[in-house]
């Protein structure tokens, strides 16, 4: 079985009175097992060239439902005003600005969940990664 | 300004190549690289199952870079919860799994809720965010 693990560390020692150090490890694992997660679109990049618009990262209806998937995102910009809105069935989760990543857990439950990427920017660049449950 | 880093280390046998993917990132405040996040919430709670409920109302301001890191503590690996955003399904959080995702809590709808399956869930949140809409009472 392939073993596929997300490690996050986070940490400040400013924001709070007391240092904030978390560090948590997950084993990504197919719906309700311990087994590992099957299927990955390998770590990829995209562009979205010209003039900016919103842009299909993944279709819904390409993935079995109601599953553990989990997406990676990383906004590859080092202008600070740029980001990525990212969408889940047209509503939007969140602005991914320069250089933050993300880690998404995505239950593709019907056809309709599409994941949908809009820079804010021309030419900005998306480093992704679909780990999947299939 | 307060400083807050976020850094992921994503490893892999799943390839034939070994596949190790690490970032990381300062939490800014939206479109600038001179102030931080500098304010958070923090919570460790027992979701069971049955309703939904809102873990974040949508109080933060809006379609700014808060961030929300959610990990479900529960140590069976059939429990999950629900997370939705303004009642879309988004994705499940099994036993053990965690998220670190963008929050944009767009408007009043905004609300992230989660809702525990399978028995009562361990649940551990932190929002890092930049100002809240205080609401009188």
């Amino acid at each position: 079985m392939a073993t596929t693990t997300a490690t996050l560390t986070l940490s400040s020692s400013d924001l709070l009175s007391d240092e904030l150090a978390l560090s948590t490890t997950a084993t990504l694992t197919t719906a309700g097992t311990a087994t590992g997660v099957t299927g990955t679109t390998g770590l990829a990049r995209k562009t979205v060239a010209g003039a900016h618009g919103q842009y299909t990262l993944f279709d819904g209806s390409d993935y079995t439902a109601d599953k553990a998937h989990k997406l990676y995102l990383k906004n590859t910009s080092t202008t600070a005003a740029e980001y990525f809105l990212v969408t889940v069935n047209a509503e939007d989760v969140g602005r991914l600005y320069a250089g933050d990543w993300a880690l998404i857990p995505w239950s593709a439950h019907d056809n309709d969940c599409d994941i949908k990427i809009d820079p804010s920017a021309n030419d900005m660049t998306l480093e992704y990664m679909l780990f999947t449950d299939e | 300004m307060a400083t807050t880093t976020a850094a992921v280390t994503l490893t892999s046998d799943l390839l034939s190549d070994n596949m190790s993917v690490s970032a990381t990132t300062t939490c800014m405040k939206a479109g600038t690289t001179a102030d931080g996040l500098d304010q958070m919430e923090y919570g460790y709670l027992d979701l069971p199952t049955g309703d939904e409920y809102d873990l974040i109302a949508t109080t933060p301001t809006a379609s700014k870079a808060s961030k929300l890191y959610l990990k479900n503590h529960s140590t069976d690996e059939t429990y999950y919860v629900a997370v939705t955003q303004n009642a879309q399904a988004i994705g499940k959080l099994y036993g053990g799994d965690w998220m670190f995702i963008p929050a944009d809590f767009h408007d009043a709808a905004g609300d992230i809720a989660i809702t525990a399956n399978g028995g009562t869930n361990k649940i551990c949140y932190a929002l890092f965010h930049e100002g809240t809409v205080l609401v009188t009472t």
